[in-house]
């Protein structure tokens, strides 16, 4: 038997699967978010040679309870019990996309206790203070990450930001996009989030807490079911756009957008 | 207008910003925004008020006629029941 513990969002999560080449992927894929520190979660990873069914979007249903759950893709089934902390994991084929989409569904569900989202944005850093810029496919999270040279890297499309102690922080993440490389592995306090769209020029405009939350819901990775799932969705996203200040950004595709980022 | 009362989906997850409310819905996740007028619909949508009553405040808080707000109201209540969010029922329900 391997065992691969990964630490994403400051939850870690062992990954046991009697398949080298399932291990192989895992520590290939996430080499960045290995640890030896002991897990919060496990997951039992398989593989189903024959193929599972053709399901193009994943499938996230309740099974036995609405804390019990089954998510279903072409490429995998699984099982993911929030209250045991237990999962397994059905792969129907061993490539990181398949481990990367479950790891996806399930980090949203098993972070949302400890006040964690995953959201569809880029986040990076600088002088130790982390900026989210959520938006969907088109929107410049990409050419944004590009135009910042001097900045760490966060994601460049699926950010973790989570309710910490001390205050809202955004956390590396392994999940990527275009830029096919993880983000670096450490977590930073939030200056600010912005809301991308394209523009003629750079502009920055104060979003109030009631348009930031709805504007940052339909960004935010959403597979919850049952409504104390939902409702905690909802209190956590609150939260953030309460404690966080939320802008509108405009820009111009030019590294001197940080000018009006930096600033607000 | 439908009578009974009306009845939030107590399974919505919901809260108010300066007047206007944020509802998610418990099936599909559907984020719904009202205004100010709708969200006072909602918030008294508790089981033991009938849209008429509910009418009423509304005339007493913002500046419209009844017929108006009956109008509207009825049609906004409809919207509601069809997204799953309100159901108008016959009787209130026991108290908690």
């Amino acid at each position: 038997m391997d065992e691969l513990t990964l630490e994403i969002g400051g939850l870690r999560s062992a990954i046991v699967t009697r398949h080298p080449e399932v291990a192989d992927v895992i520590a290939r894929r996430y080499r960045g978010f290995l640890t030896s520190a002991p897990a919060h979660w496990w997951i039992e990873a398989e593989v189903r040679p024959e193929g599972l069914v053709a399901l193009d979007d994943v499938v996230v249903r309740p099974t036995g309870g609405a804390r019990r759950l089954e998510v279903e893709r072409h490429d995998f089934l699984a099982t993911l019990d929030l209250d045991e902390r237990t999962g397994t994991l059905w792969l129907g084929a061993i490539d990181h996309i398949a481990i990367d989409t479950f790891l996806r569904v399930a980090y949203s569900l098993a972070l949302l206790p400890a006040g964690a989202l995953l959201v569809h944005a880029a986040s990076l850093s600088r002088a130790g203070r982390a900026w989210m810029f959520p938006g969907p496919s088109g929107s410049g999270k990409t050419t944004l990450t590009r135009l910042s040279a001097d900045a760490d890297l966060l994601s460049d499309e699926i950010s973790i930001v989570r309710l910490d102690s001390d205050g809202p922080r955004c956390y590396g993440s392994p999940f990527w996009g275009d830029l096919a490389r993880p983000g670096e592995n450490h977590a930073v306090p939030m200056a600010a989030i912005h809301f991308l769209r394209h523009a003629d020029r750079h502009a920055v405009v104060p979003l109030g807490a009631r348009e930031a939350l709805t504007v940052l819901l339909p960004n935010v990775l959403f597979f919850a079911t049952g409504p104390a799932l939902v409702a905690r969705v909802l209190e956590v996203a609150a939260e953030l756009t309460a404690r966080v200040p939320c802008f509108t950004l405009g820009f111009r595709p030019e590294p001197s957008v940080w000018e009006v980022i930096a600033v607000a | 207008m439908p009578d009974g009362y009306l009845l939030q989906n107590v399974r919505a997850a919901w809260r108010v910003y300066d007047g206007e409310a944020v509802i998610i819905s418990p099936e599909d996740s559907t984020l719904h925004t009202l205004n100010p007028v709708g969200t006072l619909i909602w918030e008294a949508a508790d089981g033991h008020s009938t849209l008429d009553a509910i009418v009423t405040r509304v005339c007493q808080t913002f500046a419209v006629d009844h017929a108006t707000a009956a109008r509207d109201a009825a049609a906004f209540v409809d919207s509601l029941c069809q997204r799953g969010l309100l159901t108008v029922v016959d009787t209130p329900p026991p108290a908690a």
